[in-house]
């Protein structure tokens, strides 16, 4: 068996700027992930009960659905229904960003709700108002308490962004596959995209983890 | 509107309004009475300790006087006014009142200093400037000067309730209520939260005390109430409750401590 990695190194700008739109993409959708998720949960735990019903809802079903189906749905279902038709990449960060969502929503909520009451008790007696006592004593504890969660969501949407290769996006994904198709050399292309998945995503999660371990003990009431 | 009995004869400031004044309170958990119409006043300037087994109403009554539990009958009055019940008003109200907890409740994400300003700054809107000169005076106070920059996790416990205490302290409240400010200590750091509340006594401030230290309550009480089944027991100066109680129940439960004299 001879190896050939010269499509991979003749193509190395073609894969590269596809890692840089896998990079991108995954990017975009933490956050707004973090940021809808956050909202979600707000709503889930303290908005009014049908709000938190429709949220709850929400959430069951993204969990209940694999990503691929949500994405080839907003892909392919969604103009048909509305009339609206997203471009590739745009509707590969939609499909995400509703996915990821609800997991992040549930990590908040989960975070929120193992600050321990006594410390809103302790902003309540100061004085504080609910809102006060969430953004400046609940929140802050929870985000740190968050941060394991957080490093294997975002290491979980980079990975996810793959899928995207199924509506075209000409992420890393889509881009290996088409440089093995036209070099007939499958073997040596997506070994390498697997060890640049690697190579990205384990700095990452353990970046994560060295952040907690220095920061956890701010967290810990 | 406050009116003094044969009882409350000789007591520090008894002939002005009370700073706390509870009457015939009652609170019920579904079928459980915590409380069972109790009746007790602080007056200005007053330690007023509240004794008795555990889950016999005494911590409940304390945190019913900044309404972290809403009693469901008789009334409780502050500074001569019936506890207001709209939540803007009860937060007013809080920000006179201090309050220490048994499990300390500090900020973890704060450093000592800020866990201080966090409730001037925010409650009061008074400045920075202002609030760090407050907070530098109060860990003096309490002994902890060097802490100012660490954060609570590197604090013992003796020194986590001290900080707890400026916390309170750095909004100026009219009264301190604490709820068993030393059961969750150490044995050897529980004299050094003990020292900086009879100092606070000492002052002057006026305080609500929920504990199990009897030598503390003996020494430094103006007043005692003893709680048992969520009624009072017997109350009165420290000299009759640890001394001359009058009522059998009151010496079961300072024997059982071993509590004599």
């Amino acid at each position: 068996m001879d190896f050939d990695f010269s499509p991979v190194t003749d193509n190395w700008r073609y894969l590269a700027t596809g890692l840089g739109i896998t990079l991108l993409l995954s990017i975009l959708t933490v956050v707004c992930s973090l940021i809808a998720g956050t909202l979600i949960a707000l709503g889930r735990m303290y908005g009014p009960t049908w709000l938190q019903k429709i949220l709850t809802f929400y959430i069951d079903s993204q969990r209940a659905i694999p990503v691929l189906v949500v994405l080839v749905w907003i892909y392919f279902a969604l103009p048909v229904l509305t009339g609206v038709n997203f471009p590739p990449f745009w509707a590969a960060l939609l499909a995400l960003t509703l996915h990821i969502s609800a997991y992040v929503a549930e990590i908040v909520r989960a975070g929120i709700s193992s600050v321990r009451n006594g410390q809103t008790q302790a902003g309540l007696v100061l004085g504080m108002s609910p809102r006060q006592v969430l953004t400046k004593i609940i929140l802050p504890q929870a985000i740190i308490r968050m941060l394991p969660s957080i490093g294997s969501i975002i290491s979980i949407t980079i990975k996810d962004t793959a899928i995207a290769a199924v509506i075209a996006v000409p992420e890393l994904m889509k881009r290996a596959e088409t440089v093995s198709g036209q070099t007939f050399r499958p073997m040596e292309v997506f070994t390498t995209i697997m060890v640049v998945y690697f190579l990205v995503l384990f700095p990452t999660t353990r970046l994560i983890d060295r952040l907690y371990d220095r920061v956890s003990y701010r967290g810990r009431s | 509107m406050s009116n003094v009995t044969e009882a409350d004869f000789g007591r520090k400031n008894a002939s002005s309004t009370p700073v706390v004044e509870y009457r015939d309170v009652r609170k019920q958990y579904g079928n459980f009475t915590a409380l069972d119409g109790v009746s007790a006043r602080v007056n200005r300037g007053e330690v007023l300790c509240l004794i008795g087994p555990s889950g016999s109403g005494k911590s409940t009554l304390l945190r019913t006087t900044n309404a972290l539990e809403v009693i469901d009958g008789g009334q409780l009055y502050f500074d001569g006014h019936p506890l207001p019940s709209s939540k803007a008003e009860i937060r007013k109200v809080r920000q006179r009142m201090g309050m220490v907890f048994q499990s300390f409740e500090l900020f973890p994400h704060k450093t000592v200093l800020e866990n201080i300003t966090i409730g001037p700054l925010t409650v009061l809107g008074i400045s920075e400037a202002e609030a760090n000169a407050r907070a530098r005076v109060l860990l003096e106070k309490v002994g902890l000067t060097d802490k100012a920059d660490r954060y609570p996790a590197n604090l013992s416990g003796g020194q986590q309730q001290r900080v707890a205490i400026a916390r309170a302290l750095a909004m100026e409240p009219e009264v301190m209520l604490f709820d068993e400010p030393t059961s969750a200590l150490d044995p050897e750091t529980i004299g050094e939260v003990l020292n900086v509340m009879k100092r606070l006594a000492d002052e002057g401030m006026t305080m609500v005390v929920v504990t199990h230290e009897m030598s503390f309550a003996r020494r430094v009480a103006d007043w005692v109430v003893v709680f048992d089944h969520g009624k009072i027991v017997e109350q009165g100066p420290p000299a009759q409750i640890f001394d001359a109680p009058r009522e059998d129940r009151t010496r079961n439960f300072l024997s059982h401590l071993g509590w004599n004299g």
